[in-house]
């Protein structure tokens, strides 16, 4: 008994090395025939993508046009932002009002004002985000995989106790849920590149604690228990074989994540209540600080979304000015003090921070101007009530993203929309497979990463003809 | 015949004067138009004789081009609708411009205002005419994407298909190794698939030169041999990837240049000698199966055997020189075929009645009396058929009608045990209850071509029924087995009811096929009906006890979850070489003549067989699970599915799964006396324990399921929430039934691995008991034990 307890405490103290050892050693990573060789200078180890999920609308946030205040009567086609546009950071740039924060620390990062979103015919919110989030247009005939199950499989975890994948802040039980769940996946890569799912931040400690009410020193035993009664059982004499060998590995790796000082990450109530309250805007900003935290133990992949849910959050069917207000006051801040915190603790160097939406709105195009789609919001050509003074149709031709960190440029803007309805994207037009693209260019995989599944290429981004835009990056 | 020939060339020669001859009409109109507007002041202006002329020469050459058009859209190989517009636009226009000089000429030098009017109308209109004209001609020159080409930055290159080592082999003077010559000739293919054949394959056959099969490439085109094997740099076709673009020889003549490293690489292939290796005596690229069905004469040297399997399995062995090992005992046996056949764990008191069975034939009166437990088995096949049709409660598609359920009509064909070959023929020419299948997913929008739900149907039909991989030939040739683009869609148009325009890689090619079956001798489709009636026709054929192909794609899937591996690996690839072909041709005759295409039959037949009663073994790689030269010496461990082991942890412990869960109620729910009712995982929406222990999502069909644990698995094992309540629950359970502790776990070893435990089992369980509170001891072993790879696995 005494060795196995000095077994255990062996591999407490060398869990790091241990565990990438054991990692290493899972057969499933040798399954496909992986061609990825061409080795590229990374800029960056670690991605935190925060997602506006719904459409977030360019001129009311990050790419702002004449502001026409509401006015009873007023037309429809008359009005192109619904907020003032103040001064950031940029000389000559400016945000929407209620961005300030962010305003201020954009001498750290790049807007991109060119994004130009599939259109696919029929705006369905899910299937953009399935397009924005796998780069392949659903349905596809193999599983397309994530793009943080494409890193987690070519990058692995950065610190072997840290899911190389984690997603913050959605629940699949709203409506399309079952859409979001089609591409919350690491598809043909295998579950174990899959997300590892927290959809609320604030109770985030639950999933890589004990179970609820388990003591440590039970949870202890527990698996002390789990080991002594494995080397009993009389299926250890049938020898080693695979399925016997990844259960034992993964219930190893499970226990080591729990009783791991590492796990600490996800508890957000360690943190200094000033510094918590400046992140406490809601579940988005709760995320924003445990995607920090996790950043500091060295995650490789974090999602926080906003949560998409039909017609709720940058969802604006109405009232879209009032709404967006709200929106503002949810990720101002906290991704604001996400940047700046990364910035001092020095890990904005290594770290790249992705801002994006599946697409914007306007109050009158649906689709793309030329090419409209169905519409499916009604807009009134006076507005006589408020509720109707936002962005409310669905627009998919020039859309707004920020980057910070990992190598991209500091105080840039890529790309330009008119200035006139319909404001869509006239300079410098960038599509997902290049943003996918430049987010392997920056963590240094190749472009023309793919594997072969069912005897076919599958590339990380549809036949490997997307390319990084490296005007992004300094 | 020679004369026709010449008469043919000559005739082609004239067509292809048209690009040259266009040109007059362009510069003559256009010039004739623009000087017009510096005389709209002044009619008869100095200008007036130049205007004259360049009209009527430019009517004179409209006229010609459009005749030599005509003679070219014969035998070029254009886009449809693009030629269509250019055409029609092209005669107007001639038409038009003829108008305006016969105005113009009409009436001597003095025109009326009138009809200078109509003069200058049908002039200007003509210049815009011909610049639409001449822009569609262009793009069917040039391509369409030619202009906007030069915007579109992603575009630039073209995707490469060289993944080889190139420093390791160019210093390398020696031979490829047979493995080498393999990948390097599958990457060439790959790279002549995506850049050649469209003007050098079976559709289109330019410069008598094709490179879709290897006959035809080592015969080389119109210019002699298209390379010399082992010198690079003598060879046709290296001189024609890398001359300069703008000379005449350059390959290919439109577009962009293949990748230098592609380039580089057909080099390679040529310097190492152009190894093309035949997989199979025919002379195509890949293995192909017989279609045929087999019926190989049993062999005589039996030794007793009676089972056909054991029979074939024996004559297997003696070839390979494997012995006969001793069948399991009846605990594993009995484990065995409860969860391969029902999905559940036998319970003791089951387990007792089977040792104490008297019956020497007993093994075999058990597999029946299982087979018979309908609402058992159907349960538990459920979970194969639902990730095989793509079949769930819940998923994509739902949300906005592009999806229907199948679940009452499978549910219930398994378990009235429908025959195979109704059941084929019910999902691909489906009624209501059974249409989720063929017509798919749709979601909301437009979709890539390849993915149209009738794609999806030929595909899935394939990819299930008849093990063959169709999704490469849905976008172009395949180069991965022979099937090719027009194949697919000729399947694909038995599910609509027009013709499908074929689209290469996304884009439209302008052709039409007809409805087909992939096997022509299986019998014909006729084109002219609707899609419910060629599907009907479709699946009439499919059935036919001639496609052994669907019989040994179905008889290869039901050996694979018995045995835990197919006779053939991939299951999705039957062209393959199985290990055993006779075993594999017998069972798929026998299932239809002698079979009544039962699948409780044959499950029967394999569950009683020896060879199923062989000791388990395991793998120590998952790469060895389809690894070509596998050796079969009994069957494979396994895991249990998801589903198995909720219901294996729902008997033990306490039902995972509260009933609201259950999105698909065919049972009644039958009161037992203290046990607590379990609900059938299969029957249960998807959810993250299900989805954690392998159960796919089910956007796509899905013929084999991960077997290995993984973190995140794990994770839901540690602490999930449902797993750890219903570990509670049942803890509360177990105490309150056994008073005393080594009474406890003796009972829960029993109950869950079928035996006591062993001596130092019962002491390593009761010092959990001296240290912890009995509910939390019971707890914590009950986790223990249903985490240990001998609960876990079906061995």
């Amino acid at each position: 008994m005494k060795n196995e307890w000095s077994r255990r405490g062996f591999l407490k103290n060398t869990s790091g090395a241990m565990l990438a050892t054991m990692a290493a050693g899972a057969p499933l990573t040798q399954l496909f025939s992986s061609c990825n060789s061409r080795k590229i200078k990374s800029t960056a180890d670690t991605v935190i993508l925060l997602w506006m999920a719904g459409g977030m609308p360019h001129t009311e946030t990050f790419d702002p046009k004449a502001y026409m205040p509401f006015s009873t009567g007023m037309e429809s086609n008359s009005v192109l932002s619904t907020f003032k546009s103040l001064p950031t950071a940029i000389d000559g740039v400016h945000f929407s009002e209620g961005l300030q924060s962010i305003g201020k620390i954009m001498d750290r990062g790049t807007v991109i004002r060119s994004y130009k979103a599939a259109d696919m015919g029929f705006i369905l919110h899910s299937r953009h985000q399935y397009h924005w989030h796998t780069c392949y247009q659903p349905p596809q005939s193999v599983m397309a995989p994530h793009i943080g199950a494409w890193i987690a499989k070519e990058l692995g975890p950065l610190n072997p106790v840290i899911p190389a994948f984690i997603d913050i802040g959605q629940r699949f039980t709203l409506g399309e849920g079952e859409e979001l769940k089609a591409f919350h996946t690491a598809g043909f890569l295998g579950n174990e590149y899959g997300p590892f799912l927290i959809a609320d931040p604030s109770s985030g400690l639950e999933s890589v604690r004990p179970p609820a009410g388990m003591s440590a020193q039970r949870f202890e035993r527990r698996n002390q228990l789990y080991e002594e009664l494995i080397k009993k059982s009389p299926l250890g004499e049938y020898g080693s074989d695979y399925q016997k060998e990844s259960l034992k590995r993964s219930m190893e790796q499970a226990y080591m994540l729990l009783r791991s000082p590492e796990a600490e990450a996800f508890d957000l109530s360690r943190e200094p209540k000033e510094v918590y309250d400046v992140y406490n805007t809601g579940r988005f900003g709760l995320g924003c600080l445990m995607a920090r935290r996790l950043t500091e133990k060295g995650a490789r992949f974090i999602s926080v979304t906003t949560e998409y849910e039909p017609f709720k959050g940058w969802d604006t069917h109405d009232n879209g000015h009032t709404r967006i207000t709200d929106m503002k006051k949810q990720i101002d801040g906290p991704i604001a003090q996400l940047i700046k915190d990364l910035e001092r603790t020095g890990r904005l160097d290594r770290t790249i921070v992705i801002l994006a939406s599946e697409f914007s709105r306007d109050m009158m195009v649906e689709g793309r101007p030329g090419k409209k789609v169905q519409e499916q919001v009604n807009q009134p050509d006076i507005i006589k009530d408020i509720k109707f003074y936002g962005m409310h149709r669905h627009f998919t031709d020039g859309c707004s993203m920020l980057m910070f960190g990992g190598g991209i440029k500091k105080g840039y803007v890529h790309g330009k929309t008119a200035d006139e309805r319909p404001c869509k994207t006239v300079e410098k037009p960038i599509i997902i497979d290049q943003v996918h693209q430049s987010i392997y260019h920056a963590l240094g995989i190749a472009d023309d990463t793919h594997y072969v599944i069912e005897k076919r290429p599958f590339y990380t981004t549809p036949d490997g003809l997307g390319k990084a835009e490296k005007d992004l990056f300094i | 015949m020679l004369l026709e020939n010449m008469l043919l060339n000559i005739w082609s020669f004239f067509g292809r004067l048209h690009p040259l001859t266009v040109h007059f009409p362009v510069a003559l109109i256009l010039f004739a138009a623009i000087l017009e507007l510096f005389t709209l002041k002044q009619f008869n202006s100095r200008l007036r004789p130049g205007i004259r002329l360049a009209v009527l020469f430019g009517a004179l050459s409209a006229a010609i081009s459009v005749v030599l058009g005509l003679i070219l859209a014969r035998d070029g190989d254009y886009g449809v609708q693009t030629l269509n517009i250019h055409q029609w636009s092209g005669i107007s226009t001639a038409v038009l411009a003829t108008a305006a000089a016969i105005i113009l000429y009409g009436s001597g030098s003095s025109l009326g205002r009138g009809r200078i009017k109509l003069y200058r109308s049908v002039l200007f209109i003509t210049a815009a005419g011909i610049t639409v004209t001449g822009h569609f001609g262009a793009s069917l020159t040039h391509g369409e994407d030619y202009l906007s080409g030069a915007f579109d930055k992603t575009k630039e290159e073209k995707q490469s298909f060289s993944k080889i080592d190139f420093a390791s082999l160019i210093s390398d003077t020696a031979r490829l190794t047979p493995k080498q010559e393999m990948d390097i000739n599958i990457q060439v293919k790959a790279i002549f698939a995506h850049n050649c054949y469209k003007c050098h394959g079976p559709e289109k056959i330019k410069g008598d030169l094709r490179l879709d099969n290897k006959k035809m490439i080592f015969r080389g085109g119109e210019s002699g041999p298209l390379f010399v094997a082992g010198h690079p740099s003598e060879s046709e076709i290296m001189h024609r990837l890398t001359v300069a673009r703008d000379d005449s020889t350059a390959m290919p003549p439109k577009g962009k240049k293949i990748p230098d490293e592609d380039i580089r690489l057909i080099g390679l292939w040529i310097q190492k000698g152009a190894p093309w290796p035949d997989q199979s005596p025919n002379e195509k690229t890949f293995r192909i199966a017989k279609l045929e069905p087999r019926n190989p004469a049993l062999p005589a040297d039996v030794q007793h055997l009676v089972n056909p399997v054991d029979i074939w399995v024996n004559d297997y062995f003696n070839k390979k020189k494997i012995k006969w090992q001793k069948p399991v005992d009846d605990r594993i046996y009995l484990r065995r075929i409860f969860l391969d056949i029902i999905g559940l764990l036998p319970t003791p008191q089951e387990l007792d009645a089977f040792e104490k069975d008297g019956d020497p034939a007993k093994r075999s009166a058990w597999v029946r009396q299982l087979l018979n437990r309908n609402d058992d088995y159907a349960a538990n096949w459920f979970t194969f058929w639902n990730d095989a049709l793509r079949n769930d409660y819940t998923g994509t598609g739902y949300i906005t009608g592009g999806r229907s359920d199948i679940s009452d009509w499978l549910y219930s064909s398994l378990k009235n045990n429908k025959p195979y070959n109704d059941f084929v023929k019910q999902l691909i020419s489906p009624d209501k209850q059974s249409k989720g299948f063929i017509e798919g997913i749709k979601w909301r929008g437009v979709v890539n071509a390849s993915q149209r739900t009738e794609i999806q149907a030929a595909q899935n039909v394939s990819q299930v029924f008849l093990g063959l991989n169709l999704k490469c030939a849905s976008c172009h040739n395949s180069f991965i087995n022979e099937w090719k683009l027009e194949d697919a869609y000729a399947l694909a148009d038995v599910f609509s009811d027009t013709s499908l325009e074929i689209n290469r890689c996304d884009k439209p090619t302008g052709k039409y096929t007809n409805a087909r079956m992939l096997w022509p001798q299986l019998g014909t489709i006729d084109s002219s009906k609707n899609h419910i009636e060629k599907q009907k026709q479709l699946a009439a054929l499919m059935v036919r006890p001639e496609d052994g192909r669907l019989y040994r794609t179905i008889v290869n899937r039901i050996w694979a979850q018995l045995m835990g591996r197919g006779m053939v690996e991939p299951l999705d690839m039957m062209d393959n070489e199985p290990w055993s072909q006779d075993l594999l041709d017998w069972l798929a005759y026998n299932f239809t003549t002698q079979g009544h295409y039962d699948l409780k039959e044959l499950i029967y037949t394999i569950a009683t067989s020896k060879t199923y009663q062989l000791p388990s073994s395991g793998l120590a790689n998952p790469l060895m699970l389809t690894a070509q030269d596998f050796r079969f010496a009994g069957m494979l461990r396994r895991r249990m599915t998801a589903e198995q082991f909720s219901d294996a942890v729902g008997n033990v412990v306490w039902p995972i799964f509260a009933d609201s869960m259950v999105r698909y109620k065919p049972l009644f729910k039958i009161k037992k006396t203290d046990e607590p009712f379990v609900n059938r995982a299969s029957l249960v929406q998807n959810n993250t324990f299900l989805t954690a222990l392998g159960r796919p999502n089910r956007e796509t069909v899905s013929t084999s399921r991960e077997s290995q644990a993984n973190l995140l698995q794990a994770l839901e094992l540690t602490n999930g929430t449902r797993f750890i309540d219903a570990l509670k629950k049942g803890s509360e359970r177990w105490t309150a039934k056994y008073p005393r502790n080594e009474e406890l776990i003796k009972a829960i070893y029993t109950k869950s691995l079928l035996r006591l435990p062993e001596q130092d089992e019962l002491k390593i369980a009761m010092k959990v008991f001296s240290e912890s509170s009995r509910t939390e001891a019971t707890e914590d072993l009950l986790w223990a034990i249903v985490l240990l790879p001998e609960f876990q696995l079906i061995y």
